[in-house]
């Protein structure tokens, strides 16, 4: 057990002497009841088989922010990373702020930001290797960093910026609710820590003495719909209409009279100019860039394949061209394979990949794993069956109809097993805290890219096989291009009403597309300008061009075009998401900073805060 | 709900395996926190807390003491003497008494060459006071130097400076409880929640009791200023105008406490005749604070049944700073709110133990506010150490800023640092470089061998740090705390007390004079002449001061022997009537006209450069900027720029920018933010060849603290921002 001492102050000792019954949610505030089979347990801190005495350990419990009285003094921060040992580039407590006013009528909003230790959280929900739980002790989310292997979902998945990803260590962890405080009676590190009497804690919807209010908003916090979180605020001092946050990203909070709460808007700090920035397109999530690319593309290949003969493809038949048929099938493989082993190795711990089957019940990247596993090895299955069917056949002795059935619906499960795979894949964007993501477009994206990375590839590998045979094209490529074409299209009207919607529901989204159509301005015009020029062979394509010679010239060209296209437009997708997380400080928390420190080598000092980049 | 997985692994939590806690005094701000440092089983500082039942700090640290055991084994401590001829030489290692021969050697040949005083000693608020009472002893007794200081010439003077000008003595007369009686604060330039975080702690607490008005006087939107009930956005370097007419309007509505002041002061009538010069109209155009504000402050002030001032370096480095304090507490006498609950004129002081040099060092005089001007206190204390009182200078010698004044133009060659880093701290750097170019010797005793200074030395002492020593500190409310060593320094280094003895030894051949080795029994020789002084602490002795998580002097051996104990808190100066350190018992009101010799800002340095802390960083940042947890909060030197001027300017939120002054420029990070008005800047002082490149740093001519607070610069932009960028890290190398 914590050690208490004799003359432990009171301002860190907990004081609930009462408590509602239910929260503002709806939901109760005991976690259990005394029956339940969790009741009196251990929590088996670091092996200690003692139970807390605390009387409200069965009580869901909370911080209490009195933003009027932060100072920023990060006493907070810095209690709690002494407590948990952390580097100095992790936080599981962070002071960011936002600022408003014209001197000297300006006001600093500072806000201390924790785990609120949501009643449903996403975190919990989102890893795939079920490193969270949340206790029924205290309602505290812990996180195993023994178990978490380093993809960094949750980090992805929680509003307010609460699970840490070390890429050192390459895992995560986050604040603990100081559960070994409360097992003794006393309030977190952070908060016995706080100097400008904001900081608090206890059964969560009470109320501190002196204080008044429990509101869930302020200038900065997102909505509570996403994951109904534990933190409730005062905050009584009339701010500013405008509240600008100091970090890079280009947002602010804008005073919504009719609602009385501040809504996020479009802050265009950094002007409209529109610029290339190509070298920072480039970011930790590069592997995720090929490995969905190369994924959709080897479903749509396969597709294609599989499907091709049945809609009057006859050059793509198992048997017209049995070794190029083979080849690819193998050449499919191969990139999947290598597809599958970036994202693998862009985890924390790679070593431990096969925990990403552990939460096929919650996770969207459980069940994208899962379901590519599946495509893959029913992929493979299928080439190896129909490359060496004579395994079946004459070593076994099965009769070759048998094979062939098994053959056909192996590819029949392969093909219901691919589509199924990239729609999984689009869930795990599909994120309430990342607005940019949470759209329709994803899966219209990943199944445009499916039908016109897949279509493609086939057409070029066929197309170059039909020339050098001397054979006719035009009518493979015309239903090829068939396919790219509605592809393209299909990407095109998700970009277009992505962009429109962005622009349109305002706030995060509609700050990432600010940033897209200014600091990466020309690259996305670029991008649109490429799709269109893709739109446009691939239409002539389909229209018919008379000459093998000038169609291959046209799908060699679209293919260059389409893959920067698709390259950039992918990495555009990834660095552009602005998360409705917590509003940084100019320093600390500010990803325009830490860009900055690995640039310029500023990083390479651990005192920075700020990790280099491993890649 | 949703309980995750059914087998549970044991949660971790971190455990350092702290097996013993050790007390030690904090020693970064003048605030006297009692921390609890934890050693593990190898004895390993892992861990620090606050002591809960401390009266300064009752458990409470800020991120700086919060992290103070990572600095034993931060980068850059010095492990080794190190010596060279040439201070462009590389450095060689050595033995410790080969530099301490080497040192002394030059001590006597330069003062033999140029005379006495042309070997300048400059130290610190970072030490303790026994060991600046050794160092004093040394310096005064036996090697002789008038040109002795400490870098408490940057931060205190004024305090000390305008307190002995009222009260005839330094020492503050207030208390950290005062907080909790008072019913209106002024704070003078001073940020409490960014410099002193748990002195504001304490103020918040007992304001959430008793919301007293808070009234702060600052050019910059703090957080402080922002949180207070009223805001006086002043004109950098006109508050003694703001204080003529305060007076003004209290004298003018006969606000006055005359009973008070017929009782405890002289100079009324002077007082009211220079006032009467500044009525708020009159006021308001040079101040910038509107004539209603002024009178309503004024009367509030006056009204109020006890009222009380802080200030910090807004006051303090002015070159009006020395008359900043008289006028806070001219405006304290004349309302009757000194030495009494809630009543003060309360100075926020700096280092950690810059009280204690104040009081011990004999930097400014003699031991205990002894002054060297006195035949009395030459006498008594010559008497004492066992020397010729005719050794002693009959008026003290030259501040720090007049020493470098004096290196530059070469009647000083020789200088021994002791735990400072003038080429950081000093105004001006270009010239502080040029000066300790010149010097023929310097000497760099310091517990980090990277401290910028180091460059321009022909010595290096490698020194131990904090609770590597053992001794007492003295803090902003004269409370006394101890620290024991609770670690040992790093390779050869050894405390700044050992070195001190060692380099006596050197100098005391023929043995007349006594250097006591432990700091307890200094402490015990210290108590013998502070016996019926104002800072008496003859009852004190370091268990006692342990036991009593720091004691307020005066605690008299008196007190001891009657069984009275030490109060925990809430001890003050100047209770009785006619009990200040004049002879006749009374405080002096003095006029203070005002002149504007500030470096206002002109068309060619259209903006005004204030220069402050940051609370996460200490001074020169040797200590913190090592230190993750402090320094990632502002790693790299920024200004806070006004939005609207950074438009005009076409500069960018993050991006690089120029600052010239009339003496040199500096690259640093624009933040644009309303906390300060158009025409001004605000750069935090920390980072080395940065703001001191700027800063004029015109002295006052009281206390010769420099004026950092009120320089003027332009801006400008830096086209090419990478070339800024490694320009900016290439500067310093942390």
């Amino acid at each position: 057990m914590f050690k208490v001492r004799d003359n432990e102050p009171d301002y860190a000792l907990l004081n609930d002497p009462n408590s509602k019954v239910r929260n503002r949610y709806g939901t109760p505030i005991d976690t259990i009841s005394e029956s339940d089979e969790l009741y009196g347990k251990s929590l088996n801190i670091n092996g200690d088989a003692e139970v807390g005495e605390n009387p409200n350990r069965y009580k869901q419990h909370g911080f209490f922010f009195t933003a009027d009285n932060c100072i920023a003094c990060h006493a907070c921060e810095a209690a709690c990373s002494e407590k948990n040992d952390n580097p100095a580039h992790i936080a599981f407590r962070s002071v960011g702020f936002v600022e408003g006013g014209t001197y000297p009528d300006y006001q600093r909003l500072n806000i201390s930001m924790a785990c609120n230790h949501c009643d449903d959280p996403v975190c919990l929900k989102g890893c795939p290797t079920r490193a969270y739980t949340k206790f029924a002790e205290y309602g505290a989310v812990l996180q195993d960093p023994d178990i978490c292997f380093g993809c960094g979902y949750c980090t992805w998945v929680c509003p307010y910026n609460a699970p840490q990803l070390d890429p050192v260590k390459g895992q995560v962890s986050k604040c603990n609710m100081c559960v070994d405080r409360l097992e003794v009676g006393l309030k977190p590190a952070c908060v016995s820590a706080c100097l400008g009497k904001a900081l608090d804690f206890g059964v969560i919807e009470n109320i501190p003495e002196g204080r008044e209010q429990a509101r869930t908003e302020i200038p900065g916090f997102p909505t509570t719909d996403i994951t109904h979180p534990n933190i409730r605020f005062q905050q009584t001092r009339t701010l500013q209409r405008d509240m600008v946050r100091v970090d890079s990203t280009a947002l602010k909070y804008h005073r919504d009279d009719n609602e009385d709460k501040f809504k996020p808007v479009v802050d265009p700090k950094y002007g409209n100019k529109r610029e290339w920035n190509l070298r920072k397109l480039r970011s930790r999530e590069d592997p995720l860039v090929l490995f969905t690319l190369i994924s959709q593309m080897v479903v749509g290949a396969f597709l294609l394949l599989f499907l091709g003969p049945m809609i009057g493809l006859e050059h793509l038949a198992p048997t017209a061209h049995s070794t190029t048929y083979t080849a690819l099938l193998f050449g499919l493989l191969g990139i999947e394979t290598y597809a599958l082993y970036t994202s693998t190795m862009h985890l924390g711990k790679p070593q431990y990949f096969y925990r990403a089957f552990y939460n096929l019940r919650y996770s969207p990247v459980s069940r994208e794993v899962a379901s590519l596993a599946v495509f893959y090895n029913l992929l493979g299955l299928y080439t190896l069956l129909i490359t060496f069917p004579f395994v079946l056949t004459d070593w076994i002795g099965l009769s070759t109809s048998f094979v062939d059935t098994i053959i056909h619906l192996t590819g029949w499960a392969a093909v219901i097993a691919g589509p199924v795979s990239l729609f999984f894949m689009h869930s795990i964007y599909r994120i309430k805290a990342r607005p940019f993501w949470n759209h329709w477009q994803v899966l219209t994206s990943f199944y445009g890219n499916m039908l016109a990375l897949g279509g493609l590839l086939v057409g070029y590998i066929y197309s170059c096989v039909l020339v050098i045979e001397g054979l006719e094209t035009a009518a493979m490529i015309n239903v090829l291009a068939w396919a790219i074409l509605s592809g393209l299209l299909i990407e095109a009207y998700g970009l277009w009403r992505h962009a429109v919607d962005m622009k349109k529901q305002g706030g995060e989204g509609a700050a990432s597309h600010y940033v897209q159509q200014t600091k990466f301005g020309k690259t996305y015009r670029a991008r649109n300008i490429g799709l269109a020029i893709s739109i446009v062979l691939s239409a002539g394509l389909f229209i018919g061009l008379p000459q093998a010679e000038i169609a291959m010239t046209v799908i060699t060209l679209l293919a260059i075009v389409m893959l920067m296209t698709a390259l950039v437009g992918r990495a555009l997708f990834y660095v552009l998401v602005t998360p409705t997380t917590m509003p940084g400080a100019f320093f600390w928390h500010n990803k325009g900073f830490e860009e900055h420190a690995r640039e310029t080598g500023l990083a390479d000092m651990p005192q920075v805060g700020v990790v280099p980049d491993s890649h | 709900m949703l309980f995750g997985r059914k087998q549970k692994n044991p949660i971790k939590i971190a455990d350092k395996g702290v097996v013993e806690w050790k007390y030690a005094a904090c020693g970064y701000c003048s605030t006297g926190c009692s921390i609890e440092v934890g050693l593990n089983t190898d004895g390993k500082p892992v861990a620090s807390r606050g002591v809960a039942d401390a009266d300064v700090n009752r458990g409470k640290l800020c991120l700086k003491g919060i992290f103070e055991h990572e600095l034993f084994d931060s980068a850059g401590r010095g492990t080794e003497p190190k010596i060279r001829e040439q201070w462009h030489q590389p450095w060689q290692s050595t033995s410790w008494d080969t530099a301490l021969d080497k040192t002394h050697d030059e001590i006597l040949r330069i003062q033999e060459k140029y005379g006495r005083d042309s070997f300048a000693i400059i130290s610190t608020g970072q030490m303790l006071t026994e060991e600046f009472y050794t160092l004093g002893k040394l310096t005064r007794g036996l090697i002789g130097t008038n040109n002795y200081d400490g870098n408490t010439t940057l931060c205190m003077a004024s305090a000390v400076s305008g307190y002995k000008r009222s009260f005839g003595s330094d020492g503050p007369p207030g208390c950290y409880e005062d907080f909790e009686h008072t019913d209106c604060l002024i704070a003078w330039g001073s940020n409490l929640p960014e410099q002193h975080p748990i002195i504001y702690w304490r103020m918040k607490e007992a304001q959430e009791k008793k919301n007293f008005t808070l009234i702060v006087v600052d050019p910059r939107v703090t957080m402080l200023a922002q949180n207070a009930h009223m805001h006086l956005p002043i004109t950098p370097g006109t508050d003694v105008v703001l204080m003529n007419a305060l007076m003004h309007v209290i004298i003018d509505e006969d606000l006055q406490d005359m009973a008070y002041i017929e009782a405890n002061t002289n100079g009324f009538d002077e007082l009211k005749a220079e006032v009467a010069k500044y009525d708020p109209v009159t006021a308001a155009k040079i101040c910038g604070i509107d004539e209603d504000r002024i009178r309503h402050v004024a009367r509030i002030f006056a009204k109020s049944e006890s009222a009380m001032q802080i200030w910090t370096m807004g006051i303090n480095q002015s070159t009006h700073g020395s008359d900043g304090v008289v006028g806070i507490n001219n405006l304290a006498l004349i309302t009757g709110n000194i030495g009494k609950p809630g009543g003060t004129s309360l100075s926020i002081t700096g280092q950690c133990n810059a009280m204690g040099t104040r009081e011990w060092s004999s930097c400014s005089g003699l031991p205990n506010h002894r002054y060297l001007e006195s035949a009395e206190d030459r006498e008594e204390i010559a008497k004492f150490w066992n020397i010729d009182p005719e050794f002693f200078p009959k008026k003290r010698g030259m501040f720090q800023t007049d020493i470098y004044h004096a290196i530059e133009s070469g009647q000083i060659k020789g200088l021994w640092l002791i735990a400072t880093n003038p080429l950081t701290s000093l105004p001006n750097t270009a010239r502080i470089r040029k000066a300790m170019e010149k010097l023929e010797f310097c000497v760099v005793q310091d517990c980090y061998e990277d401290t910028e200074s180091a460059q321009y030395a022909h010595v290096y002492l490698p020194a131990g740090t904090w609770a590597e020593k053992e001794g007492v500190m003295t803090n902003t409310e004269r409370r006394i705390s101890v620290v024991k060593p609770l670690a040992t320094p790093p390779g050869q280094a050894k405390p700044d007390l050992w070195v001190f003895n060692r380099m006596a030894e050197r100098f005391n051949k023929n043995g007349n004079v006594t250097f006591p080795e432990k700091a307890p029994d200094i402490f015990l020789e210290m108590a013998e002449i502070s016996k019926g002084r104002l800072a008496d602490i003859s009852g004190m002795d370091h268990d006692l001061i342990e036991k009593q998580r720091g004691i307020q002097w005066p605690y008299t051996e008196q007190q001891l022997k009657k069984g009275e104990l030490p109060p925990q808190g809430g001890k003050r100066l100047y209770t009785e009537d006619a009990t200040f350190r004049y002879p006749d018992g009374k405080a002096k009101l003095i006029p203070l006209p005002f002149i504007d010799n500030n470096e206002v800002p002109n068309e060619k340095f259209p903006i005004w450069l204030n220069t402050g802390r940051l609370i996460e960083h200490w001074h020169g940042r040797t200590k913190t900027g090592k230190i993750g947890d402090n320094n990632k909060y502002s790693p790299i030197p920024f200004i806070e720029i006004n939005p609207d001027l950074a438009h005009e300017l076409g500069i960018q939120r993050g991006e690089y920018v120029r600052l010239v002054s009339r003496r040199s420029d500096a690259v640093v990070m624009a933040q644009p933010t309303h906390r300060v008005a158009k025409n001004m800047v605000f750069l935090p002082f920390h980072f080395f060849d940065c703001a001191n490149r700027l800063t004029l740093g015109l002295l006052d001519p009281h206390s010769r603290q420099p004026a950092y607070k009120q320089s003027a610069v332009r801006i400008e932009r830096m086209e090419d921002q990478q070339e800024a960028a490694r320009l900016s890290m290439e500067m310093r190398k942390f």
